[in-house]
């Protein structure tokens, strides 16, 4: 019936002037005994069980912050076509049931009802940003879909709550850890300026910034939020300065407004380095930049397992990994944790119906709950039923922002 | 310190201020409150970043193109969603339609362009004192005024703006064709917009954050210099940047917008026609 839906979808206009065109009477009939069988409580999942692999995948592949999802795309991509090339599992192919969401949490929603009552998948990957995940969650708990993402909002992991709900990248926390990590043990100062824009994200990752460097005894001279339209940030930075900041942590997603504080900070002739969220690295803020040099020592949380050592090199786990995409997906405009996430999730669930034998939410949770230090691409995952953030805090390092190269940075010094 | 306040300050309120005039222009013509004219803003350092940067087209053809572009634009927001509800101007229905189709536009700009700021390229170079990301705002203000000034003075056209937005039923009694006027207007509006985004584009960068930002401040200066009077704008508009910039050194963060609008609303409290705008007279 889906599939038949999805036809007719295509072609609105036919089927409505001509109906019996398409709508013949061996589909009616597949339809109807569909509809029966669609009604009987036994007969679903036995179908369910011996059909394709159906993993929901809730994209913004359009609209503002497309580029993680066509990044995950990438990846969830390549993962199904190598599984069903390798002859699926357990003679079931993987299909993705992909929905672009546009970032848009009332379509992510539709989305997630659409795919639940009626694509019937057997689990669901995304969203992939918080603003959809708060208002996605509760709808995947209602009906007990296995679901995955990669949002970094703290809230959105509660195995009590959501007893269905993973994550498979850091959650905000975790990047403060090894923000905070890194200035007070590897660079050793203690006098920290924390600055957000003035989002929601902003405020409550300054305040919580705030409050961890101060129960580690830091000394926070200085926390602000600062507009991210605002065009002179000269203030901002003078009064950091002033304060002693040895070390200028930055949580904001506005590209613009990091690239306005590096090129500030090089304009007083400062040298404190800037420190905190994965956008200072962008491709976006260097175009911004009035001198490349501007760049330099800015280090941005990022991943050991899509980071280059000291001899320029991945771990061999990736390198690995990197090597079967090569020809097949670019990375030369996306980062490589997206594509290696988007990888990780379809490889979780078809690990999991490989295992199991079922593709039942039972199974899936289940599966995931007993992970130890499962080897994906973007990280060594473990759940617990009671533990659902996945991805370890010592995976979370520190990246030098200017080093980008095919999606991956250079580990950031002190870590070598 | 003091350099700062005052530099960028004047180049942001020279931008705030062309904002304002186009609110006026648009308004005098039409007398509806069109809330496109920020986003008509954001739009002349788009298309300009757009022209100049990513097509490669030398400044002196990419500025021409933007204003043209922008004028289109103005000429657009008349056609759809000004021409539409004037007949039932006191239903406010323009503020719909308006907010509507500036939504449209950042919509639009962001799946097209971008959602990140771009940057905008220098136009004059180097050689000056001061940085042309302070100077071109101020410039282009200038540029507008003396513009105006010789439009409404001195040329037919501009006595026949003037009558439009003096009492346009009379000036359609005497044969005037108000609406080829008013798509004058909007068009004049459009590129006046466009100016103020091109000439800031350095400052503000090609982003599509731009036009609510501009659409909020450039407002203020209608407001405080009385509807519909330009040089009351154009006072104001500097003003208002100079006092946010200062409050930016003092207060910092989120009070500087509580800074402002806490001086707005003790202005209008103190005069509510506007520190230039006249007192409401009626003939009896």
């Amino acid at each position: 019936m889906a599939r038949l839906g999805l036809n007719l979808m295509k072609c609105p206009a036919d089927f409505w002037e001509e109906p019996t065109l398409l709508m013949t009477r061996r589909h009616a009939m597949l339809a109807s005994t569909g509809a029966l069988l669609g009604t009987t409580p036994f007969a679903r999942p036995a179908l369910a069980e011996s059909g394709p692999i159906l993993i929901g995948w809730l994209a913004a592949l359009t609209g503002p912050s497309s580029a993680p999802a066509i990044g995950f795309d990438r990846g969830v991509r390549f993962a199904a076509d190598e599984i069903n090339a390798a002859g699926g599992v357990k003679g079931r192919k993987v299909e993705i049931v992909t929905r672009d969401t546009q970032g848009d949490p009332t379509k992510a929603v539709n989305a997630v009802q659409d795919m639940i009552g009626r694509q019937k998948v057997n689990s669901i990957w995304g969203p992939t940003n918080s603003g959809e995940a708060l208002a996605t969650t509760a709808v995947m708990a209602r009906a007990k879909m296995p679901n995955m993402h990669p949002c970094v909002v703290d809230t959105l992991i509660d195995p009590a709550k959501y007893p269905n709900a993973f994550r498979i990248a850091p959650s905000n926390g975790q990047w403060d850890d090894a923000v905070r990590n890194y200035c007070l043990n590897v660079l050793k100062v203690k006098e920290v300026a924390v600055v957000g824009d003035t989002t929601g994200y902003g405020v409550s990752a300054v305040a919580a910034s705030v409050a961890a460097f101060k129960k580690d005894g830091a000394n926070v001279v200085y926390q602000a939020q600062i507009d991210a339209t605002q065009p002179d940030v000269t203030p901002d930075m003078l009064r950091m300065k002033n304060a002693g900041a040895k070390v200028l942590v930055v949580w904001s997603v506005a590209t613009g407004m990091e690239a306005r504080l590096m090129n500030e900070r090089a304009t007083l002739g400062w040298d404190a380095p800037i420190i905190g969220h994965p956008a200072l690295g962008s491709g976006d803020v260097r175009q911004l930049l009035e001198k490349p040099a501007n760049w330099d020592k800015v280090y941005m949380a990022g991943y050991a397992s899509c980071s280059y050592d000291a001899n320029g090199k991945l771990p061999p786990r990736t390198a690995d990994f990197v090597a079967r995409l090569a020809g097949k997906v670019s990375l030369q405009d996306s980062s490589l944790w997206w594509v290696a996430a988007g990888y990780d999730a379809v490889k979780l669930v078809t690990d999991a119906v490989n295992a199991t034998g079922s593709s039942t939410s039972e199974a899936i949770i289940g599966y995931w709950n007993g992970l130890r230090d499962y080897p994906g691409m973007f990280g060594t995952y473990t759940w617990t039923p009671q533990q659902h953030n996945g991805y370890p805090t010592k995976e979370v390092v520190m990246s030098q922002a200017n080093s980008q190269k095919d999606g991956a940075f250079k580990l950031a010094p002190g870590y070598a | 310190m003091f350099s700062s306040i005052l530099w960028t300050g004047l180049a942001i309120g020279a931008i705030y201020a062309l904002i304002a005039v186009t609110y006026n222009v648009m308004f005098s013509a039409s007398r509806v409150m069109s809330f496109t004219a920020g986003q008509v803003g954001m739009l002349g350092g788009v298309i300009g970043a757009w022209l100049i940067l990513r097509l490669h087209m030398p400044i002196i053809i990419g500025f021409p193109l933007t204003l043209l572009g922008c004028a289109a634009v103005g000429v657009l927001t008349e056609i759809v969603a000004v021409r539409p509800v004037i007949a039932g101007l006191e239903k406010h229905l323009y503020v719909l339609s308006t907010l509507a189709l500036a939504l449209m536009m950042q919509q639009f700009t962001a799946i097209e362009w971008s959602t990140e700021p771009q940057p905008f390229p220098r136009i004059v170079g180097a050689g000056f004192a001061l940085d042309e990301k302070f100077w071109l705002p101020l410039l282009a203000c200038a540029a507008v005024i003396v513009g105006l000034e010789l439009l409404y003075r001195h040329t037919l056209v501009g006595r026949a703006f003037l009558a439009i937005a003096e009492d346009n039923y009379a000036a359609r009694a005497l044969g005037l064709p108000e609406r080829g006027l008013r798509i004058a207007s909007f068009a004049l509006a459009g590129a006046i917009a466009g100016l103020a985004g091109f000439a800031g584009g350095q400052l503000l960068l090609a982003s599509i954050a731009n036009g609510p930002m501009l659409n909020f401040y450039g407002f203020v200066p209608v407001a405080l210099g009385g509807l519909g009077n330009n040089r009351g704008a154009i006072v104001s508009g500097l003003l208002l940047g100079v006092f946010q910039q200062a409050a930016n050194f003092l207060f910092g963060g989120v009070f500087v917008s509580v800074a402002v609008f806490a001086a707005f609303i003790v202005v209008l409290m103190a005069a509510p026609q506007g520190l230039f705008g006249a007192a409401p007279t009626r003939r009896v």
